[in-house]
């Protein structure tokens, strides 16, 4: 139904509802999810539980986090490599100046956020005003923030306070936490997405020459871009640290490919413009709960590689697949 | 010489000399004096000079090069003059910005066109101002309303402001683009080819006398010479960045014109016979060629043969060439070449069969922007200038100079990066690649766009040499008049159909257009 | 009317562009010449660097990276990535050394079935890509995952062989005082080199990496084009782990895994951009030889790892600043003298 009278000839080109829901990538993927979550409790008891989901929320957060603030970058068509680099030092941060109780788990949160913000506003301005690409860019604030993690803790170690990582991990009014935290950042995406700044995100990312011609601040958002997923990636650390109650200057290199693996399933395209958090963090889960599946098939850990290579591969596909149907919709 | 066409419309030119009488006291709204912009050795505007009165429509003329863009993008506050001084309303116009231009009631629809296509047609029409809702945030309703009380107000009924615009057709983008000019209100506008992609023109030139009506002042570029004489009575010709002379174009025939515009006069060449071949068939013939928006499609072009195509936009003539580039699938039908059937599943195949296509787009489907244009033009050849493995540079180049020769491309713009070539220099180069493959059936898709008139009669010149020494070529042009000038015979398709095949001494702009929306052939 | 961006945004362009003396040029040469300062430098660090053996051990090390770094060069100019090249890396390597040594077989053959078992695999991925529109992240990602999969279920863990006289003699022997390694990586940087900027097919993927639409609009044929070059790239890996057999002496599961973001940094920083199209190989070999003689004279300061891994982080920032598009242009238009007043052409004529 067309928000405005008077435009009769005009509903032809509006997609049919089927065709917009699966040109979503976000949709997409939470089907592969479900489809994965009904294999695995299939082979799996108690795969449903309680404690089986807050166990897989509380592990697949920090992935969760940082494929939700690698989005954004995506969105514009830009790589952000610093994701490995600020998650470790967000990570050996909280394991060693993190201090006990409410207000130390407050200052630690304040801590690496304001770490996340500071290495994204790095980025941000030698990306958006210095003119770098980012890929090359990030990589190198990437590896001096693993510099930085070495500096911090040399070797894993180090120690959560007990208030960080009890809490954390475990629930808030019968909520788990974790998932507490990514609806907040899901609220907060869903107003961020219709600001100004927002929309300018989008802009960009198709095309950055008629984004400027349409008046969008160009560089104020990419810089801010790079500011808010430094920020996400920050707390992506904390939370790791949380899980694992333990620092590890290498934690962050793993994540690295996974966060755009993530990414890529979600539905969000490189090419820009198109996609969003929610089909990110959905598809962060997927992967995370993929690994669960293909252990619990008594796939030998030797052989769950070629699993998970596949699985992406064909939920990739999946995700074009749908999105060509989308388009060629009869409007 | 042909007269131009002049389709009269006495109530714009009154009011255009209505205007003319009035303001001769008047100071104009705009007054450009002295304006100058180099980009490093190459000069692009020199001491230009130019005003245009409040509810005047006045015309901008020249070639690609010769500053046009330059002084749009000057007047649009992308780019800031060397030299030189600009005024409007009076005061001085230094806008440091687009929204700074904006802000000074300047607003202009650009050429390439600059809407977003992920997003909807509100979101395009209403940035950066997006009205929020009551959260602070933006919201769709407000955007959406918003834009259609915009687009009903400037008579588009066919566009939904929720759509997204990448789902639009170009006709109906272009559309968007100069409403969205519109809206800020503007006291200057600015339109740069505004009818390039527009099926229907009267459109634009309803709103154009409406605005001027208002005392709107506005500048109006446009290669198209029988609309800028139908709405501007004054016109300022450019070449080689600097203006040449601003005239009343009433008094001025088209021959002058153009001679300011290219320094030499356009000569009209008699009537083109067709070479006297020995029938030995057809260069280039299908036959019920079916697929997207094509119905049954046949056609034949002899050697020797210039066949034109001319239809309105969306009628099934893009996927029709496209199919014959092996760009696009055929359903059904078949096409032959010199007698063979061609394969056209790929660009590939049908360059192998003999079909040498020139794309619509030439920045995004044609050249290759971060090449030199020697790079470009050699690309189809390479195979054949070999030392070894090794690709022969001086070999390269010679068959370049040759290929360059042909379409008029002079010998310093070769080894240049073709992305600082002027439009005209570049689809010069992009006809050199086509020619230089070999095929001998040129099929080309308005080959003439966004083209200045020297590099028109270059590309006529090059089009008719190549029949002449044996080949066949089918060309699509939205400009009715340069299809009577250069084909021999010429199809028009309508609704997925050939319904008009008209030649010789029948081929007439009027004939043409009559079958063309629709209406058969008009009365003997 | 109220401006809901601030003003001042989206300034207007005042820059003036002129033709660039090549940064093709330029790029390779200042990375040159800033590792010669680098190593003339270290002298200053300890009297056992700089010297004639020093530079020549680093060249042998940097050569892994310049061997790597030609295949992600090539995949990065047709606007791709591959990230599966330390896996292909490892398996070069696990197969070069199963099979060498005392097995009996000649080296030239193990190195010609690694190159074609690599080459398939790349063309799988390629086909992936060009076919499927996987996007390469995507595709070589999981390729990469399954190889290094299949290798360890295949090796159970720890690859086995023997190692190879006459390979590890490529890096032990001398000819002419230097390893023949480094008259091999010399044949092979000409030949690399050679391959992107004098073939055709050199000259069909920059058209590819600058506009794959206008490339298959001209005939070219873009599926294969990438089919191939990732075949390539994948070969040009294994070949890596085919030499890095004969350095180390053995092969290992992770030999692969420290290649893959210097390949990235190495391609980006001699200038290769991420969108395709633009850069050139000899760049990358000047890029490669840089970062490996920084991170060697790095590594021979006794200062903590976390500060030298800043510091190496550091130089990668200062070489993609230094050696942006801009900075030919300005050093070009600094060297020239200053230019008459600007005429346009034909001004003596008079107007008709």
């Amino acid at each position: 139904m067309s928000a405005v009278a008077g435009f009769p000839q005009a509903e032809r080109q509006r997609r049919p509802a089927l065709g917009r829901l699966l040109g979503s990538g976000a949709v997409m993927v939470t089907v592969i999810y479900l489809l994965l979550l009904l294999v695995y409790s299939l082979c799996q008891k108690n795969a449903l539980s309680m404690t089986q989901f807050s166990d897989q929320l509380s592990n697949g957060l920090p992935l969760a986090l940082g494929a939700a603030g690698g989005t954004l970058v995506v969105l514009m068509r830009g790589f952000d490599l610093s994701v490995a680099g600020v998650i470790a030092l967000a990570d050996v941060l909280t394991a060693t100046q993190a201090g006990d109780g409410q207000l130390g788990a407050l200052l630690c949160l304040a801590m690496v956020v304001g770490t996340g913000l500071l290495v994204g506003a790095v980025n941000g301005f030698l990306v958006a005003y210095v003119g770098l690409q980012s890929i090359a860019c990030t990589l190198a604030t990437m590896i001096i923030c693993s510099g930085v993690a070495l500096l911090v803790l040399d070797a894993p170690g180090g120690n959560v306070p007990d208030f960080i990582s009890d809490n954390l991990t475990g629930t808030l009014l019968g909520v788990p936490v974790p998932l507490i935290i990514a609806l907040v950042v899901l609220l907060g995406w869903v107003i961020l997405r219709k600001t100004n700044w927002g929309v300018g995100l989008y802009a960009l990312g198709a095309d950055e020459t008629a984004a400027r011609l349409a008046g969008v601040p160009v560089r104020r958002v990419k810089f801010l871009a790079f500011c808010a997923a430094g920020a996400l990636y920050g707390v992506a650390g904390m939370m790791l640290a949380a899980a694992t109650s333990n620092g590890d200057p290498g934690a962050g290199t793993s994540y690295l490919l996974l966060v755009f693996a993530a990414i890529a399933i979600g539905g969000t395209t490189f090419t820009g413009g198109r996609g969003g958090l929610l089909g990110s963090m959905i598809g962060a889960a997927t992967l995370m709960l993929l690994q669960k599946v293909l252990f619990s098939l008594g796939v030998s850990s030797f052989y769950t590689g070629i699993g998970q290579g596949l699985i992406m591969i064909a939920a990739v596909l999946i995700a074009a697949l749908s999105a060509r149907l989308a388009r060629r919709m009869p409007r | 010489m042909t007269k131009p066409i002049v389709l009269p419309n006495p109530r714009l030119s009154a009011q255009a000399s209505q205007v003319a009488g009035t303001t001769a006291s008047l100071a104009p709204y705009l007054r450009a004096e002295g304006l100058s912009k180099a980009y490093g050795a190459t000069v692009a505007l020199s001491h230009v000079s130019l005003d245009v009165h409040a509810g005047e429509v006045h015309a901008l003329l020249g070639e690609n090069g010769a500053g046009k863009s330059t002084l749009v993008k000057i007047l649009s506050g992308i780019v800031l003059a060397d030299q030189g001084r600009l005024e409007v309303d009076g005061r001085p116009f230094e806008p440091g910005s687009l929204l700074g231009a904006r802000a000074a009631g300047v607003s202009t629809a650009f050429q390439e066109l600059s809407l977003l296509p992920n997003l909807s047609v509100a979101v395009n029409l209403m940035l950066p101002n997006l009205l929020k809702g009551p959260l602070g945030i933006n919201s769709a309703r407000r955007n959406e309303q918003a834009a259609a009380a915009l687009l009903q107000d400037f008579g588009v009924t066919t566009v939904d402001p929720a759509s997204l615009v990448a789902d639009l057709s170009l006709a109906e983008k272009q559309r968007v683009e100069i409403v969205r000019a519109l809206s800020h209100r503007p006291r200057l506008l600015v339109l740069d080819e505004p009818t390039a992609a527009l099926a229907d023109p009267g459109w634009l030139f309803d709103i154009v006398e409406r605005l001027t009506g208002e005392g709107v002042a506005i500048l109006y570029i446009s290669h198209r010479l029988a609309e800028v004489r139908r709405l501007c009575r004054r016109g300022t010709v450019l070449r080689n960045g600097r203006s040449i002379a601003t005239v009343d174009l009433t008094g001025t025939p088209d021959a002058e014109i153009f001679r300011m515009m290219v320094g030499t006069s356009q000569d009209e060449p008699k009537h083109k016979p067709m070479s006297n071949r020995q029938s030995i068939g057809p260069r280039l013939s299908a036959k019920g060629l079916t697929g997207r928006n094509v119905h049954d499609v046949s056609f034949e072009v002899g050697d020797g043969e210039i066949l034109g195509v001319a239809a309105l936009e969306g009628q099934g003539q893009r996927p029709m060439f496209r199919m014959l580039a092996g760009l696009e699938p055929m359903t059904a039908g078949t096409v032959r070449v010199d007698n063979k059937e061609a394969d056209l599943r790929s660009p590939a195949a049908a360059l192998r069969s003999g079909i040498g296509f020139l794309p619509e787009e030439r920045k995004t489907e044609g050249i290759f922007l971060g090449l030199k244009a020697a790079s470009n033009i050699s690309l189809p050849i390479l195979g054949r200038v070999l030392w070894g493995p090794f690709i022969n540079h001086r070999r390269e180049n010679a068959a370049v100079a040759e290929a360059s020769q042909h379409v008029d491309l002079a010998k310093r713009y070769q080894a240049m990066r073709i992305s600082s070539l002027s439009g005209g220099n570049q689809q010069k180069a992009l006809l050199a690649r086509v020619l230089l493959a070999g095929p001998r059936n040129l099929v080309l898709y308005d080959p003439t766009r966004g083209v200045d008139v020297g590099t028109k009669q270059v590309i006529y010149a090059a089009i008719r040499n190549f029949v002449d020494q044996g080949g066949s070529a089918l060309i699509y042009s939205t400009e009715l008049a340069e299809l009577v000038h250069l084909a021999h015979r010429c199809l028009v398709v309508y609704g997925g159909r050939i319904v008009g095949d008209v030649a010789g001494s029948l081929l007439t702009e009027d004939r043409l257009v009559s079958f063309a929306t629709g209406h058969g052939d008009i009365a003997a | 009317m109220k401006e809901a961006f601030m003003p001042g945004h989206a300034v207007a362009d005042t820059r003036t562009t002129g033709r660039a003396l090549g940064s093709e040029v330029i790029t390779p040469l200042v990375l040159f010449a800033l590792t010669v300062l680098l190593v003339i430098a270290s002298r200053w660090i300890s009297p056992s660097l700089g010297g004639f053996h020093q530079v020549a051990a680093i060249i042998v090390l940097s050569s892994f990276l310049m061997v790597v770094a030609f295949g992600q060069q090539m995949v990065v100019l047709i606007g791709g990535l591959d990230l599966s090249l330390p896996s292909l890396l490892t398996l070069g390597g696990i197969l070069t050394f199963a099979w060498s040594g005392a097995s009996g077989w000649s080296l030239i053959w193990i190195l010609l079935v690694v190159l074609v078992v690599n080459g398939a695999i790349g063309a799988l991925s390629g086909a992936g890509i060009a076919w499927l529109r996987i996007p390469p992240f995507i595709m070589t990602l999981a390729m990469g995952i399954i190889v290094y999969s299949a290798a360890l279920g295949i090796t159970a863990g720890t690859p086995r062989g023997h190692p190879s006289a006459a390979l590890g003699s490529l890096f032990s022997g001398r000819i002419l005082g230097l390893p023949p390694i480094i008259y091999i990586m010399i044949l092979f940087v000409v030949f690399g080199t050679a391959l992107q900027s004098y073939t055709p097919f050199g000259r069909k993927l920059y058209a590819l990496g600058t506009s794959p639409v206008a490339a298959h609009v001209a005939g070219l044929h873009v599926a294969w084009l990438t089919v191939a070059t990732y075949a390539i790239s994948a070969a040009a890996a294994g070949c890596a782990g085919f030499l890095l057999v004969g350095y180390a002496g053995g092969a290992t599961l992770v030999m692969g895994q420290s290649y893959l973001l210097p390949s990235i940094a190495a391609v980006v920083v001699g200038g290769t951009s991420i969108v395709g199209g633009r850069g050139n190989y000899i760049s990358a070999v000047a890029a490669s030889l840089l970062l490996t003689t920084f991170s060697t004279i790095i590594s021979s300061i006794q200062i903590l790892e976390g500060w030298r891994t800043i510091i190496y982080g550091c130089l990668i920032l200062i070489a993609i600043a230094a050696l942006r598009e801009d900075v030919p242009l300005w050093l070009n238009r600094s060297l020239q003298r200053p230019s008459r007043p600007p005429q346009a052409p034909g001004a003596a004529r008079s107007t008709q």
